[in-house]
Formats: structure tokens, sequence, C-alpha cells
């Protein structure tokens, strides 16, 4: 009889065949594989084993195959000649930057697009997925980072939404029946959830997995999973990964869409890599490394970020902070950053940040300390910040930094309306001329100053907060990861931004979490911990090893 | 164990609605400040005069459960009883009259519903003009008079006894538990969160989310047509400005029993209490002689009370 794992070993033949004790060897080898990942399926709590779903069809067939899957939008290719085979049974990882075409063939499956070209084979035979309830028919079920669940109804309607048991009378539904059903599903896949919760009583994890029931209660055999594990804890993220080894056991191919290496190292049996709407390779993690990985991802555009020249010419003291606390969190802060440098602020997400950037800005309360803006003191909120020329960048670009529905020359004006226009009286011509220098000067890609800012790319978005600082004459900038959700080649360019302000002499304080562009981008870097400095590394100190060192926590 | 008791008490108590603490206090002030408060004949008349609030404010608790509003189901109650009169006086028959108002509410609840769900006019410009359009239609066929000499037999449904008990009363309970069985039986129901809280979820669910909004607002206008017959049987007449102005009773209703103007979170148990508790406030405020102009101050208070507390609450929470 043919089960799942002697399919995969059909296909893959010797190369298969890792133990569960491998992932020791990539912990010492110094992936990042967290502890708990090393634990075997079987010793971990409350594991009930899944009977293996019934398989329709020839299951030597692949479940789902690909074959030269094309889509184009105007002016790019999204998807260009991609193929490859999911199996039943198999966690398929499908990794690529941001627009490699990730996006595109997750919605190709599920029935949001439909494909230019190619074919999809069903166990051999082909079909074709025009909607959403074609892919449903065909097992296909894709878990998306915004969840489709309805808060104020319970776990139990949501996994039936839609797909009541009718009751008796007309038009009236069966909740026992939802509620008994609900419950099998659950119990399937070994989840305690009470399935009379309403759903807005649960967390991101939890919310999770009762969207994994609602796929499966629908006989889904392929999950597609975009991210799942983004906003999940660390105890969050086994249990969900013990769900989808459980998964797995019973058969239910997995595709999954991750960023974290960790993640692709540990769990996946394939590794699929898209760059510019090409599959690039379907690797075994036992071909392949991180970094090899990476180098495949990226392709040519790997050395995008060198590391900058020293600098020689920093100037006075922009920005001087002295034992600031605050009931963010924070307490006792001391940092400084002088004109035409770059100072990093880092730390472990959740080490108080942004609270200092917040209480720097005069955006929140502070208890203690001083804060000195060129040399003058400053005490009030973020309107007096930014008339004497401070900027605050925020992380949520989307929420805080920009009106998306408004105009690329709007949104780089707004803040400099008191400068542009001192009789408060607003003159179009003037705003449009300022606004087309600037998307000169910054190459913001528009195309024109009229299109509303939501159109454009996350990296021209983050060129347009920018270039609307700059119109206000801010001279102390403090960037709250600035490369959040920006592509490589686009990361290249807000540096060089950077690099730019500084060079014309203003200061920079940059958060961020990506330790690389710390190393590389910073001239200095202050390291936070639990709210409070842990230390100052200078250049010749700053590397990812001193950092961690500084910012984790050693109890 | 008792710790845990108590414990228990607080978490019960903590679940109970502001509503019910204001609606407590209130009896309790008014109950001490006007002997004439506290009567049987009273406390009934106080349901009563509630119960053309509650025919509105229930499916206004489904409309905003959807994310919505209908300002204009206070003008098509008004539209309602002029043609209720209208049609009675000109074929002599209280059964067509109802029936033409039972089919103008329903047509306006279907206009919105139309309106809101295909065209996508948000729902507050929407029934904004359709409240103007009622409006007018009210002047045109009354000339802006009032129209009298109507059937005596009309007075039996807000005057009559069914069983003993007022007959308004009779229609407000069976609307209440068709209501609850709608919302928490049916699958019609069961959108009506999920059309507020996760719209899209209900499209991949494949449910026609335009059709069950068209229902909602339809079942809106319906509910307005019900009314209608009660409050013409309570003026004997029917007069164009009868009820403008009702749906901020209803909206106030809504709001202050707890159901909430986003997500799609909301509960109709607390919208009887809302209802109850504005017909309280009124009441209370009419035995000490207070103008009516004070008690739509008052209501106006009692939903910022009102929803401070839930507030406060929930920032607790």
């Amino acid at each position: 009889m043919w089960t799942a794992r002697s399919t995969l070993k059909f296909y893959v033949g010797k190369k298969r065949g890792r133990r569960s004790d491998d992932h020791l060897h990539e912990y010492r080898r110094g992936v990042a594989v967290p502890p708990f990942a090393i634990c075997p399926v079987e010793r971990m709590v409350g594991v009930t084993t899944m009977a293996p779903l019934k398989v329709d069809g020839d299951a030597r067939a692949p479940l789902l195959e690909l074959r030269g899957i094309c889509k184009t939008f105007p002016g790019v290719r999204a998807l260009d000649n991609v193929s490859f085979p999911i199996w039943p049974g198999e966690i398929h990882m499908l990794c690529g930057e941001n627009g490699a075409g990730k996006s595109s063939l997750m919605k190709v499956l599920c029935g949001a697009y439909v494909a230019d070209e190619g074919e999809l084979f069903h166990h051999g035979e082909k079909i074709e997925i025009k909607s959403t309830l074609d892919a449903r028919k065909f097992g296909i079920a894709v878990i998306f980072q915004e969840f489709s669940l309805v808060p104020y109804l319970s776990v139990a309607q949501n996994i039936y939404l839609g797909r009541e048991f009718p009751g008796k009378v007309l038009g009236t539904i069966d909740r026992q029946k939802i509620r008994s059903e609900a419950q099998r599903v659950l119990g399937m896949i070994g989840s305690d959830i009470d399935i009379d919760a309403p759903v807005h009583t649960l967390g991101v994890a939890q919310q999770q997995i009762v969207e994994i029931a609602k796929a499966l209660s629908q006989n889904a055999r392929i999950l597609v999973m975009d991210e799942p594990t983004s906003a999940l804890s660390d105890t969050e993220t086994e249990h969900l990964f013990g769900m989808m080894r459980r998964l797995k056991a019973a058969g239910v191919a997995i595709v999954y869409i991750s960023h974290r290496m960790a993640e692709v190292f540990l769990l996946g049996d394939r590794i699929t890599i898209l760059r510019d709407g090409k599959k690039v390779a379907t690797l075994l993690p036992d071909e392949t490394s991180p970094g090899d990985l990476v180098q495949k991802m990226v392709g040519r555009k790997v050395d995008a970020i060198h590391r900058r020249g020293a600098n020689i010419k920093a100037g006075e003291v922009a920005l001087d902070v002295k034992g600031l606390s605050g009931p963010s969190g924070i307490s006792d802060i001391h940092l400084n950053v002088r004109a035409g440098e770059i100072v990093g602020l880092c730390g472990l997400v959740g080490s108080g940040r942004t609270e200092v950037a917040r209480a720097i800005f005069g955006a929140d309360r502070v208890t203690a300390g001083e804060v000195t803006f060129f040399g003058k003191r400053f005490t009030g909120g973020p309107d007096e910040a930014t008339r004497r020329g401070v900027a605050l960048i925020p992380e949520s670009r989307k929420l805080q930094g920009l009106a998306l529905i408004r105009s690329v020359g709007d949104n780089i004006v707004v803040a400099a309306l008191d400068r542009l226009f001192p009789s408060h009286v607003f003159h179009p011509g003037k705003a449009g001329k300022v606004a087309q220098a600037m998307i000169k000067k910054l190459r913001i890609s528009t195309p024109s100053a009229r299109r509303a800012v939501q159109v454009l790319s996350g990296g021209n978005q983050q060129k347009v907060v920018i270039g609307k600082w700059l119109t206000a004459d801010a001279r102390l900038f403090i960037f709250d990861e600035p490369t959040r959700g920006i592509d490589v080649g686009a990361k290249a360019e807000i540096f060089a931004l950077m690099y730019d302000l500084v060079e014309n002499g203003a200061a920079i304080l940059m958060i961020s979490s990506e330790l690389s562009e710390i190393v590389n981008v910073c001239d200095r870097a202050y390291v936070m911990r639990e709210g409070i400095i842990a230390g100052e590394l200078s250049r010749e100190r700053l590397s990812e090893e001193n950092i961690l060192q500084l910012g984790m926590h050693h109890e | 164990m008792s710790e845990g008791a108590l414990a228990q008490g607080m978490s019960v108590l903590g679940r109970v609605p502001g509503v019910a603490f204001v609606l407590v206090a209130l009896i309790a002030v008014f109950a001490s400040m006007s002997p004439g408060f506290s009567t049987a004949p009273n406390l009934t008349n106080i349901l009563v005069q509630s119960s053309i609030l509650l025919l509105l404010a229930l499916p206004m608790t489904f409309i905003i459960m959807t994310e919505g509003l209908d300002l204009s189901i206070g003008a098509v109650l008004t539209l309602g009883s002029v043609v209720l009169a209208a049609v009675a006086l000109a074929t002599g028959s209280l059964t067509v009259g109802f029936i033409a108002a039972l089919a103008i509410g329903l047509a306006f609840g279907l206009l919105n519903g139309w309106l809101i769900a295909w065209l996508d006019i948000p729902p507050f410009v929407t029934t904004l003009g359709t409240l103007g359009v009622a409006q007018g239609l009210c002047l045109v066929i009354t000339d802006g008079t009032s129209i009298v000499g109507l059937p005596s037999g009309l007075q039996f449904f807000y005057s009559g006894y069914f069983l003993g008990i007022p007959f308004p009363l009779v229609i407000a309970a069976i609307a209440y538990a068709v209501m609850h069985g709608i919302l928490y039986h049916t699958r019609l129901g069961t959108y009506v969160p999920a059309l507020g809280g996760n719209r899209e979820a209900l499209r991949h669910a494949g449910v026609n989310d335009r059709v069950v909004l068209a229902v909602i607002y339809g079942i809106g206008g319906l509910m307005a047509g019900i009314a209608a017959l009660l409050l013409t049987s309570r003026i004997s007449s029917a007069h164009p400005t009868a009820a403008i102005g009702m749906e901020f009773d209803a909206i106030a209703a809504v709001a202050v029993g707890g159901t909430q103007f986003e997500r799609g979170e909301g509960w109709l148990l607390g919208t009887l209490l809302g209802v109850i508790t504005i017909g309280v406030l009124r009441n209370g405020l009419n035995l000490l002689a207070m103008p009516s102009s004070i008690q739509v101050i008052c209501v106006g208070l009692l939903v910022i009370v009102a929803l401070f507390f839930d507030g406060m609450r929930k920032a607790q929470e």
C-alpha cells in the first residue's frame, strides 16, 4: 500500500531519510534553530496522532503539480514559467524576496488569480482553478496572514461559516451539530480550544488553529500558509509546528512561505526558491545552507549593502539625552547623536527602542531626564519637536507616516505648510514645485506628484516620508525600522539616501532589528535590554556578536 | 471556596452591561422622587410606551451590527402611519391600510439595502437621503395636516388587551422572540455579525453578502411598518411629523444597550434593556413635569454616560 511517506521516498530516492536528530547538527552548525525545535513531535505535550486522511485518486501522482505557470500584469511578469509538484505529506517551503512571486503563486493556487499560461494537475488529472470555489473543490486552502474569521462569532460558527447544517425549520441552523462537528475537527488536530469561545477572545495562534480547522473541515489536502509564525510567541510557534507535523503525518501537504531561515531548515522537506517570478531551484534541506539559500534568493544583489566608510567629520551634538525615564518602561537612558553621524539603537523586540524614540520626540510622557536638540533643552510635544527640525519616521509607515490616499505631492509638503506658507494661504503652484523638486532629488519613482501614495512600492513610500521631513527642514532624523517590508534593492537606495543626509550635516538615530544593517550602516550603536541602555558599541567594536552579547538576557 | 465564589460573582457582575446599572439607578431615583412612578399601572404604561421604540430598535441592532445605520427608520415609520391612514380612509378597510403600511416600510427598507449593498453608498448617506424622501412624501400625502376620522376599531391595537395583556406588549414580545430566533438560530442571523466583523470572510464562504444586507434593511422597514400600526392606533390619527426623529431614540437604545458600531459586536437583550431605560427616563421626567426638550437632553446624556461606563470597563480589561 502506498503511504504518503513511501511516495516521498519513491520520489526523492536515497536523499531522504533525515531523522529528527539531524536538526541538532544544524543547531550546532549555528543555524539559529530555537531549542524547542529539537524536541521530537512524539514527546511534545498533548500530542495525539491523527489518523491518515483518505487519499482520493492515484496516490503515486503528486497531490498537485504546477507546470509552466505564468502570470503577467501590466509591466510586471509576476510568475514566469513556474513548475513544481506538491506531494502529500510534505512541507514545501516557498522562499524568495518581497516581489519574487510568492504571493502571486499563492493567489493562483487559491483561485484569486487565474494563470495566463501553464497547467495544473490534481492527482495527475488536468484541472482549472478559476475561483476560490474551484480551489476548495480540489482541497486547496490558503491560511492568509489576515484571518478570514468573524470576531463576534464562536469558534464552531466560524469553522462552519457559510456551511451551517440546516435545522428542522426552514432557514434555521442545527447549532448542536455545528458544535459537535467543530469539536470533531479540532479534536482531529489535537486542539483543546473551546468551541463556544467567541473568536475575538482568542490569541493569534489560536485563531490560526481555527483557520486550519476551518480548512480541514472543508476537506483541504493542501494548506498554503503565509508566514504563519510572524505574530506568534515561541510556545505558540512550537504548538503550530507540532500540529503541522501531525497534519503532515496524516498526508496533508503544506506549502509554507517563510522568511525565517531557522523555520525553513527545521520544517522543510523541500525548499522552492523564487526570484523575479521565476523558480530558481527546488532543493532538499540537506543539499543547501542558509547562506546558499540567501544567495539564490537575492541573486547578484547580495552585496547591495556595503559597509559604509568610516566617518570622521562628526559635528555639533544634535541630540543629547540624559537620564530619560518614562512610564512606557524605559529608565535612565543616556545617549547622544552628532551631526553627520548615523547612530544605531538596537536590542531585541520589546527592549524599549521604539519607546525611547517616542519619548525623545515628546510623543510619550516622561517622568525624569532631559532631552536637548541642537544645544537647546526640549520639553514640548511632537509638534514642537517638528518645529525644532526633528523628524520621527515611524515603523508603521502606512499608519503613522503617510496619508495613503493622498497624493505624493500632498504628503511631501504636509509637514512644511507653516514654513512654505507663512501667510496660512495654500498656494498649489508653489506646493507642486516643492514636491516636484523633492521627487527629483530623492528619485521617487512615481508617474506624477498627483499619484496616490498607496500605489507606490514600499521603498518609494519610505522615500516620500523622508522627502516630507526634508521639505520641513528636519536636521535630526529618527528612523524606526526604515527597511521593514522593503526589498533588498530599495533598501540599498534608502541607505544611500541616509548617507546623503549625514553627508549634508543631518544627524540620524536608526532603530533596526536587522543586526547586519546596524553593523554596516551605523557609525556606532547603543544596545538596549529591558528598557535600559545595556551598552554602547564604537565602530571598531560594532559586530552582530557584540550586539547580541549585550542585548540578550542573562539570567 | 468562598473566595472563588466571590471571584465568580464578581466576574458575573463584570459581564453585566453598564445599561443595567443605569436602569436600576434611574428606577431608584424616580421611585423616590415621584410617588406615582412605582405603581403597577405606570410601570405597565412604561412598557406599552416602549413597544413602538422596541420595534425600531430591534432591527436597528441588526443593522448597526453590520456596521451600518438606518437614519430613515423614524421617517419611514411616520410614512407608514400616514399611508395606513390614507389607505384605510380611502378603502374603508384597516387591513388594506395595514398591508399598505407594511408594503411601504418593506419597500423603503429594501431600497436602503439595495443602495447600500449594490451601489456601495455609505449607510449614513443612503438613509439620510431616504429619510428626506420619506419625510417629504408624508407632507405630500397629508398636505401637512393630520389625517383624522379613522375607524374606531383602530384603537384596539394600542389600547386593547389580548388575554389580559396590553396588545402592544404582545406585539413587542412576539417581535423580540422572532428577532432573537433570527439572530441566534438562523443562517441569516449568523451572517449579521459576520457582515460587520469580516465581510470578506463571508464572501469567501460563498455567501451572497449583498442579499443578506438587503434583507436586513428590509426587515428594518417591515418592522417600521408594524410599528406604524401601533403609532396610528395610539394617536387615533396620522400626523406627518408623528415619529420624526425617533431614529435618535432607536440608535440611542442600541448604543446604550452595548452594541458596538464596529466589528459586529452586539446583543439583542442589551437593546431591550436600552429601550426600557429610555422609556423609564422619559416616563420619570414626564412625572416630574419636565418638558420634552429636557427629555431629549437627558437621553443624549444617558448615551454618553452608559458608553462612558462601558468604555471604562473595556479599558480596565
